[in-house]
């Protein structure tokens, strides 16, 4: 059974209606957002459940999915915390900030907190370079951007998201 | 309609080539060869690579008069870009100036190779790209002599990476040019692999269940312009300067794939000519430059240690070794007694020669020439290709094709004349009629002979009703399951009505490429009944386990030949491997015979060619020299150049030559009414079962390739699941399905696209279904064990 369909039914349709019933695989993008809002991301079966709903071969899906950083292919944590490190970032010493930011909170790129609320990413531009260093904060359905940091505010700011208990 | 000329300067060449050309492409016609890694002739360009820089001007345009300002010497002012242009997305337009030759351009190039190869291995020496790499030509022709990149910091990647277990990934030493992915996409409409991730660690994926699911998959080694695509079949096989080429044919179907076989002598094999891998040969009007798997890993045939090596007699009860003279005398008695209770059954993979000969064997004799298929309407077949058209596609099963079909028709198997009938009336029908050229392209999927020989004189009648018969590009186009099938109707080969009854009344039967008794168990009794059975074969295969007299062929791809094509075209190989052991070619085997009989047949394949055009009206005027005729083909592939196409080879061989139809020899068609199709009356209990074709078969020269074994079809039934419950048969299952005389175990698919009350058997495994065969089931009770 496709579970994705079971489960939000009504907001599928949603969707899918926003698009013409001959261009459905245009609805991938929030499809996907939809499949990886309860798993925090996107399971092997999720792609095989979008595929059936648009008509789509699962290495398509797969790819997209691969492409934008607003996907996870891996659980992480609640909150995903994106460095920025593309090269007008780096120019302006994102690399080092990243480096410092991880020693900071002993975790690597890639790596979750011991506790699964944060995970530190390293992605492309997001379109935020001449106010670098700077992150965007993806989590609880929503994205935060964070500009002119240093690693003090950023450290400030993960031990904050660290202590919030239930979703805003 | 012809496009507008445009009139351009490349480096010191002026030329006029049709408005909207690439730079890259008008290049290539003066020769001016422009480095690519992403761009292919065959796709839409991408320019992701750079590579292809060049320096690109245009007139400069008054703005207030239009004209274009000229120089102080009267030519045209040409203004170049501030920066350098990608020749591969750059149309050709009017008084264009390209500059590939300055130092800025080889700059450029440079600085492209050097960026390239920030992360590349270049571990060359065991690359199987290596000596054909376009990426190691322009390194050693642009690259930079060292990197201003640090070392240290190289990506390194995973190196074996089986995409599956036919293709392998080599992730560190793609460039990321997107060749195969488009490819994919674009080309074969299988998109099975894509790219994951970006930048510096962007890799190519598939998700697909097998792994790099299509049929299509090894072309994408053959473009990717470097390593990192590589087939498992070739694999660190050999280096491709220890090979040479032999121009073939693929022999799995009947489109006639242009191919070239690289060989090389092997010390392993006594100094034998091995062949190493199968490569398309560039024919624009069969494959262009592609081939699909079967055909490139279907080869091991060649090579099997199953091979037949020498002449074989019965000796008190055993088949024992026997020299070429004992058993062609043996033959040559027998074939005398038997005079026209002779029957000569022959396959469809033998080429235009063989069976020529064969025929003219069995005409000496006084006997019978019999074609082994299921499959009718070769006398019908006419000609011609066009590309987009409307198609209507008509099966009883959903396939692929209802993919790119305009209109789709599903028939029951038990309505196929009410199909036909009713055709011209439905909306498909009214295309059909009103469209300047039509192709029916006939199969014989779910069909036995005597439904797809109706279904051709039905397809013939509509042509002719419909006025699309009798011109080039209109026309009946069967789709034989073998490649040569429409050859042997060309030679006069026949199926027969009933094969078991003339087989049990032969008192002689002479098989050649075929294997009754392995298909079907009933021929098999059949045979043994027949008083003295000669087999001529590659293999021992289960009809030769029957024969008194057993005679090793030589395989195709050890001699020359020629097959013609489903859309009959007629096209020649040559030999690629060395003979094995005392195996002859079938036609000279037969030459051999008929001189025993007194008749004197050609022993040289360009011989036995001549005589078929002397003889057989269609081939009037075929030669070995008109079938090895080239002309230039576009895109120009297969040179040492840098403008990469693909390690496909060019054609230097022959295109072969398309036949007339009859009508254009200005021959009258008869359209014989064909008896109508009768159905088996299906007794409550029973099943509806036909048969339909699998690309992966258990034929006998497929078998060898052990690389398809997790593709080859295996013995199943398919069933809608409300049949299969009716049944009581489970997915996953096995059930044991039975009628006249035979009983098998297959396993069971249920796929709900499958219509109500039917099943579908694939052909070629083991399940004696040759058309619609009504059976009985029971499931099989699988033991749980605790
Ligand atoms: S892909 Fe080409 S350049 Fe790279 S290692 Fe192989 S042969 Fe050398
Ligand atoms: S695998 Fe080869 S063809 Fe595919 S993107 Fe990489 S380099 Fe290009
Ligand atoms: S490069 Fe970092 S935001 Fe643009
Ligand atoms: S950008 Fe032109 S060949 Fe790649």
């Amino acid at each position: 059974m496709n579970q994705l369909l079971q489960k939000y039914p009504q907001e599928i349709q949603t969707i899918l209606a926003k698009y013409p019933a001959d261009r459905k695989r245009s609805a991938v993008m929030p499809l996907l957002h939809l499949a990886q809002q309860e798993p925090g991301y996107i399971t092997k079966q999720a792609l095989q459940e979008i595929g059936e709903i648009l008509e789509m071969p699962i290495t398509d899906i797969d790819s997209i999915v691969g492409f934008y950083t607003l996907y996870h292919e891996q659980p992480g944590g609640r909150y995903h915390v994106q460095v920025c490190t593309d090269l007008p970032c780096a120019l302006r010493g994102a690399d080092e900030f990243l480096k410092q930011l991880c020693e900071n909170i002993g975790i690597k790129v890639g790596e979750t907190t011991p506790d699964g609320m944060v995970t530190i990413e390293e992605v492309k531009c997001l379109a935020g370079c001449h106010h670098a260093p700077m992150f965007q904060v993806q989590g609880d359905g929503d994205i935060s951007y964070h500009e002119d940091q240093t690693v003090e505010s950023a450290v400030e700011l993960i031990a904050k998201l660290r202590d919030r208990k239930e979703a805003a | 309609m012809a496009k507008k000329l445009v009139t351009l300067r490349i480096d010191e060449h002026t030329l006029q080539v049709p408005e909207g050309m690439l730079v890259v492409d008008a290049a290539r016609k003066v020769n001016v060869d422009i480095p690519v890694f992403c761009y292919h002739p065959k796709m839409d360009p991408v320019g992701m690579c750079r590579m292809c820089l060049v320096d690109v001007g245009r007139p400069v345009i008054d703005r207030a008069t239009g004209e274009v300002v000229k120089e102080a010497d009267g030519s045209p002012k040409i203004a170049f870009g501030p920066k350098l242009d990608t020749a591969c997305t750059t149309p050709v337009s009017e008084g264009m100036v390209v500059i590939t030759n300055s130092d800025k351009v080889r700059a450029a190039r440079k600085e492209v190779v050097e960026f390239i190869l920030t992360s590349h291995p270049l571990d060359c020496p065991v690359c199987d790209k290596g000596g054909e790499c376009p990426l190691q030509n322009l390194t050693m022709a642009y690259g930079p002599g060292t990197s201003r990149f640090i070392f240290d910091e190289k990506m390194h990647l995973a190196k074996h990476v089986p995409l599956g277990e036919l293709v392998w990934l080599d992730r560190e030493r793609c460039i990321q040019c997107g060749r195969c992915v488009r490819f994919q996409h674009e080309v074969v409409d299988d998109p099975v692999i894509d790219f994951f991730h970006r930048g510096r660690s962007l890799e190519i994926i598939t998700d697909s269940e097998p792994g790099f699911d299509s049929v299509f998959s090894g072309n994408t080694t053959d473009i990717c312009p470097v390593g990192a695509l590589t087939t498992a079949d070739f694999r660190f096989g050999a280096r491709p300067w220890e090979m040479v080429s032999a121009a073939s044919l693929c022999s799995h179907c009947p489109v006639g794939c242009n191919i070239t076989y690289n060989v090389r002598r092997e010390a392993k094999t006594g100094g034998n000519m091995v062949i190493k891998r199968a490569m398309p040969r560039q024919n624009e009007g069969v494959n262009e430059i592609w081939m699909c798997d079967k055909g490139r890993l279907g080869y091991h045939f060649t090579e099997s240690k199953q091979r037949l090596s020498e002449p074989l007699v019965r000796k008190g009860g055993e088949l024992v070794p026997a020299g070429w003279d004992e058993a062609l005398d043996l033959v040559a008695q027998k074939l005398r007694e038997a005079g026209s209770s002779l029957t000569v059954l022959a396959g469809g993979r033998l080429s235009n020669e063989d069976l020529f000969n064969l025929r003219r064997l069995a005409d000496a004799a006084g006997g019978q020439a019999v074609l082994d298929t299921h499959m009718g309407g070769g006398d019908l077949a006419a000609l011609a290709v066009e590309r987009g058209a409307a198609l209507i596609v008509v099966n009883p099963n959903e396939t692929r094709l209802d993919k790119f079909a305009t209109h789709t028709l599903r028939y029951n198997p038990g309505e196929l004349l009410l199909t036909f009938g009713g055709f011209l009336e439905s909306a498909a029908g009214k295309v059909f009629a009103e469209a300047e050229n039509a192709l029916v392209f006939y199969g014989s999927n779910g069909l036995g002979l005597q439904q797809s020989t109706y279904l051709a004189y039905a397809a013939a009648e509509l042509l002719v009703k419909t006025g699309h018969y009798g011109k080039a590009n209109n026309g009946l186009i069967p789709v034989w399951p073998k490649a040569n099938s429409q050859g042997a109707w060309d030679m006069g080969f026949r199926p027969a009505s009933n094969l078991g009854d003339q087989l049990r009344q032969s008192k002689a039967v002479y098989i050649a490429a075929s294997d009754p008794a392995g298909d079907d168990p009933a021929l098999a009794a059949a045979l043994d009944e027949a008083k003295f059975v000669i087999v001529q074969d590659l293999f021992l295969s289960e009809t030769a386990k029957h024969a008194d007299v057993v005679l090793p062929a030589a395989a195709y791809t050890e001699r020359e030949g020629s097959f013609t094509s489903g859309d009959r075209r007629v096209q020649r190989y040559y030999p690629a491997a060395t003979p094995r052991g005392l195996a002859r070619p079938d036609f000279i085997i037969t030459a051999q015979l008929a001189g025993r009989l007194g008749v004197e047949l050609p022993a040289a394949a360009a011989l036995v060619l001549d005589q078929i055009a002397a003889q057989v009206p269609a081939y009037a005027g075929l030669s070995y020299q008109k079938l090895a005729e080239v002309h230039e083909q576009w895109p120009i592939i297969g040179r040492s150049d840098v403008y990469y196409g693909g390690t496909g080879y060019e054609n230097k061989h022959g295109l072969g030559v398309q036949l007339p139809c009859a009508a254009e020899r200005g021959e009258k068609i008869d359209l014989p009414a064909a008896a109508n199709p009768v159905l088996p009356s299906v007794p409550a209990g029973s099943l509806l079962v036909i048969p339909v074709a699998r690309l992966y078969d258990q034929g006998a020269t497929l078998r060898p390739t052990a690389l398809l074994d997790g593709r080859i079809a295996r013995a199943e039934l398919a069933l809608n699941p409300e049949t299969a419950e009716k049944f009581g048969l489970q997915a996953g299952g096995e059930a044991l399905i039975a009628a006249g005389g035979w009983r098998v175990q297959v396993a069971v698919r249920v796929d709900s696209h499958l219509p109500v009350g039917l099943g579908l058997v694939p052909r070629s495994t083991g399940v004696p279904v040759f058309g619609p065969t009504a059976v009985t089931i029971e499931p099989v009770q699988v033991e749980i064990k605790a």
